[in-house]
């Protein structure tokens, strides 16, 4: 009971981080139910006359189901890469080559380099690739990670080292060892892997903006942004398309935080 | 030692080297994949960077070497570079300040108290979301009509006049600022929490038996040895902040002016409004550069391990 009583300080402070943290997303879905002029003068708190009006608006504003069909595309497509790709590399880091050194060497150094230091010429490259504006040149940069290389090799470097050689006397070659002795014990770094590129992919806003011309080609997130500079924050819709964009974001992570989480502190601890 | 043993001795060994080098080839083909996307996105763009910056170069026009034309454009005659790159250091400094924050937050999350996964998953909710619309959420908490802080700030008297907060020299900057420790803090959190967890409990209770007191062992205790975590957490915040492009493109575009300006957003307007690309290339090799010195500096004092990988 008195070790109870010694913590509310705690708790207070907490819970007014949380309220901090919250309060914003409160705001924009308060917006985007609200039923009376967005620019009413003070604001209430709670919505007014709530309805879910903006809500239909934001399919007759902006062409929302192509968005998000592409959004969906390049996210699929960078989630299935980035598994097979990310699982090759990471298998192969688990043995023992010539070479290996400058490879991590590498990787590592690949680290430091961030995207946006890269865009103009990678803007260039895949011009000459004939790839700009396709939903291949929007996921192809983002194919491969180098956090999530080394998920895969952390966990299979857990695999018993029997095992492998049991494989390999068993006659299995190494792609069919990758699919069929390790992917099945590296659930994990598999759920990482399909959740971190997820969110990647789904959230990135730059390489989108730069790589497409044509509307049919854009991402959720250059809706979102294209919309606020046509309508400026005149109207709820904007916040009911955001709120409807971050929904996925959010329910995602809530359902697979650990693995998340996971991801974020293997990523930062091993490289 | 019989000739047949030889022999099959001789046999073996090309057996194995020969079954080495089909190994080998194979790793090479498994690691392939991955390494032509660096190749083509990573390393090969660096060096492009570091060939345009010396040229005068556009997609209409043949390239023409000029030295360092470019760089002393943009270090003698160009305004707008110095203040993106203040601002752009600003955003470095401002990260400790997070930082702090964060501390402060996993020290009372990581103490035994009943619903701390709850505070956990609450404050770090926001670090996965979409930056685009963080941006537009952040816009409208600012708005200067019916923005949630406005409204605060005149309920309680602090202000008469609404401030106009994102079209202020003075505040816009400070804004963007805190929007992206708003977004940063749950992650640097989970890093630091991570650390948290591997200092040995038993080194706090020979501190409290040798009759220190919480701040002192939180001075003598916790800090040093979280110490590669917050420079970890700095590296990282680092470059996320200095990179957020998205918050700052929705967020401002850059303005009032150029008030918010950072490189990034400066780099993309010259090449992608302008077709600069060759001035814009400048820019991103002394950016890149900065990026360097920052993360070089903070290995430094972090005891020489951030990024570091096992090596076996």
């Amino acid at each position: 009971m008195a070790r109870q009583r010694r913590h509310w300080p705690i708790h207070l402070v907490l819970i007014a981080a949380c309220f901090v943290m919250l309060v914003p997303f409160y705001w924009v879905l308060k917006t985007s139910v609200s039923g009376e002029n967005i620019f009413s003068y003070p604001p209430s708190i709670i919505p007014r006359d709530p309805h879910l009006f903006y809500y239909v608006d934001v399919w007759y504003a902006i062409p929302f189901a192509r968005y998000f069909l592409n959004s969906v595309v390049v996210s699929v497509l960078t989630i299935i890469a980035n598994v097979v790709l990310n699982a090759m590399a990471g298998y192969s880091l688990t043995q023992a080559f010539a070479g290996k050194q400058i490879v991590l060497m590498l990787f590592l150094s690949c680290m430091m380099i961030p995207f946006q230091a890269t865009i103009i010429p990678a803007y260039l490259i895949t011009g000459k690739l004939g790839l700009l504006d396709s939903y291949l040149g929007l996921a192809l940069p983002m194919f491969s990670t180098i956090i999530c290389i080394f998920v895969f090799k952390a966990s299979f470097d857990a695999v018993p080292r029997s095992l492998l050689d049991a494989a390999r006397v068993d006659g299995l070659s190494e792609w069919l060892i990758i699919w069929k002795v390790m992917m099945p014990l590296a659930k994990a770094a598999v759920a990482t892997n399909v959740i971190l590129s997820f969110i990647w992919s789904w959230n990135n806003f730059m390489w989108p903006l730069i790589a497409t011309r044509s509307q049919d080609m854009q991402t959720l997130p250059l809706g979102l942004a294209r919309f606020i500079s046509y309508q400026e924050d005149t109207t709820g819709a904007l916040y009911a398309f955001c709120i409807m964009v971050l929904a996925p974001g959010i329910l995602l992570f809530l359902l697979a935080q650990k693995e998340f989480v996971q991801g974020l502190t293997t990523g930062a601890t091993k490289g | 030692m019989s000739v047949t043993a030889m022999d099959s001795s001789v046999a073996r060994s090309r057996f194995t080297e020969r079954r080495s080098t089909r190994k080998a080839v194979l790793i090479w083909s498994f690691l392939a994949p991955s390494l032509v996307i660096f190749l083509l996105y990573r390393i090969l763009p660096l060096a492009w960077n570091v060939l345009l910056s010396f040229e005068a170069w556009s997609p209409l026009k043949p390239a023409v070497f000029i030295g360092f034309d470019n760089y002393r454009e943009m270090f003698q005659d160009d305004d707008v570079f110095w203040q993106a790159l203040w601002n752009t250091l600003g955003i470095i400094a401002s990260a400790p300040l997070g930082i702090a924050i964060a501390l402060g937050l996993a020290l009372l999350v990581n103490s035994n108290i009943r619903g701390r996964d709850v505070y956990r998953t609450l404050i770090f909710l926001s670090y996965p979301l979409m930056t685009v619309a963080v941006a537009i959420i952040w816009r409208w908490m600012f708005d200067e009509r019916v923005g949630l802080i406005n409204y605060v700030a005149r309920s309680l008297h602090l202000t008469d006049q609404p401030i106009p907060f994102l079209n202020s020299f003075t505040w816009a900057l400070p804004c963007v600022i805190a929007a992206n420790i708003w977004q940063m803090l749950g992650f640097y959190m989970i890093i630091i929490l991570t650390g948290l967890q591997t200092i040995p409990g038993n080194l706090y209770e020979a501190a409290e038996i040798d009759g220190a007191n919480s701040f002192r062992r939180f001075l003598r205790i916790t800090l040093p040895l979280l110490r590669p975590s917050l420079f970890l957490c700095f590296v990282i915040g680092m470059l996320n902040s200095v990179t957020s492009f998205d918050l700052i493109y929705v967020m401002t575009n850059g303005g009032p002016g150029h008030a918010t300006e950072i490189l990034v957003t400066y780099i993309y307007k010259l090449a992608f409004n302008q077709t600069r690309f060759d001035y814009a290339a400048a820019i991103t090799v002394v950016f890149f550069l900065l990026l360097l010195a920052v993360t070089w500096g903070a290995n430094r004092l972090s005891g020489g391990n951030v990024g570091a990988v096992e090596y076996d």
